[in-house]
């Protein structure tokens, strides 16, 4: 592996290092290969590191000081090529926590939705907005050594907003899917999740009360 | 690269993840040498070498003994020197405060998970740094 600076010129560049991005590889090399899509923030594709800190390429602005901004890939990830990083792992791992509603009885005969107060509705609010742009569990060194076995931020928020969903029964069998000393418990609150989250949710939180409440089942 | 699809679940769980990676050669991309740590992470490894420097120091202390020395003679040895004994106690104290103090930290994040917000577990970061070194500044003069 090795780096390669690309001089740009930002006068004639958009304000967001996706801008310079898709600028270098029009005008300067071909060859660069990176994930991008939506270009507003809301697929999650571009997410990277950039200068230190693992964010979405279209939301970050073109720092135009004098030193040249430092783009990686997201950190510990398997790389097949430039920024483009693995993701088979983290989308396996979502999987695995069955990110759909179960529901006991199904629906009765006529029935149109399953029911949910406002209140119980608005415990979802900061989870379900989720992009799924792995930023968060990239940026955790818990994540970066137990990738294998430690599910990471994004899901286990995941796996809290379909714990909390008031219209799922299978609320017991997915606190006790976690009850391991690898998928929940190598979070140790370092809080790298929330700092770097481009949706400015808060992972740390919901891990934490993941935790609080298995203590209830125990 | 990975394939996912409606059977990749069952070849996911048949072979560990790093293991099959490792095999097909692919770099790991740069992680501890590029990455910037906010105070909070800095913090929280902090907690983790002091909790190794202790337990370190304790095992000395006790190889020490068994091997028939005294402990406590040395500890105050070096306690009565003027140059090494504000050291030496610095090097437990802070360690000792830091670890404590961040070990309370994590048990009030354990009850209120809903102090575990940005702005909260920079000011807690902060606080228990802080507060650590009032106590090492303390416990050095002693």
């Amino acid at each position: 592996p090795y780096l390669s600076t690309y001089p740009v010129d930002l006068n004639e560049c958009g304000p967001m290092v996706l801008d310079a991005l898709i600028k270098i590889k029009n005008e300067q090399d071909p060859t660069l290969t990176f994930r991008r899509s939506c270009r507003e923030g809301i697929c999650g594709s571009c997410a990277m590191n950039i200068n230190g800190s693992n964010t979405l390429a279209c939301l970050c602005y073109i720092d135009k000081g004098a030193e040249a901004s430092k783009i990686y890939p997201l950190p510990h990830m398997y790389v097949v090529k430039d920024l483009v990083p693995d993701m088979g792992n983290f989308y396996e791992q979502y999987r695995s926590i069955e990110p759909w509603l179960h529901s006991k009885d199904g629906k009765s005969a006529g029935q149109a939705e399953f029911l949910q107060t406002k209140e119980d509705r608005k415990k979802l609010d900061g989870m379900y907005e989720c992009i799924l742009c792995a930023c968060c569990s990239t940026s955790c060194p818990s994540y970066w050594w137990n990738a294998d076995k430690y599910l990471g931020p994004a899901v286990l928020m995941q796996a809290y907003r379909w714990i909390e969903d008031s219209r799922d029964d299978s609320t017991r069998e997915r606190l006790e899917q976690l009850d391991d000393s690898f998928k929940l418990y190598r979070c140790h609150t370092i809080m790298n999740c929330s700092k770097v989250c481009p949706k400015h949710l808060n992972p740390g939180k919901a891990i934490a009360s993941i935790k609080k409440r298995m203590t209830e089942l125990h | 690269m990975t394939v996912i699809s409606s059977k990749s679940a069952e070849e996911y769980k048949k072979q560990n993840y790093t293991e099959r990676m490792d095999k097909k050669g692919m770099p790991v991309s740069p992680h501890v040498m590029i990455y910037s740590f906010p105070v909070v992470a800095l913090s929280s490894i902090t907690v983790r070498i002091t909790g190794v420097c202790l337990w370190l120091g304790v095992g000395g202390i006790a190889a020490h003994s068994l091997a028939g020395g005294d402990p406590a003679l040395l500890m105050a040895s070096i306690g009565d020197s003027p140059v090494l004994g504000p050291l030496g106690k610095l090097s437990v104290a802070f360690p000792l405060s830091y670890h404590f103090l961040g070990g309370v930290r994590h048990a009030y994040w354990d009850q209120t998970p809903e102090a575990v917000t940005n702005e909260q577990v920079e000011k807690a970061s902060y606080a228990v740094a802080g507060g650590s070194a009032v106590l090492t500044g303390i416990a050095m003069f002693m």
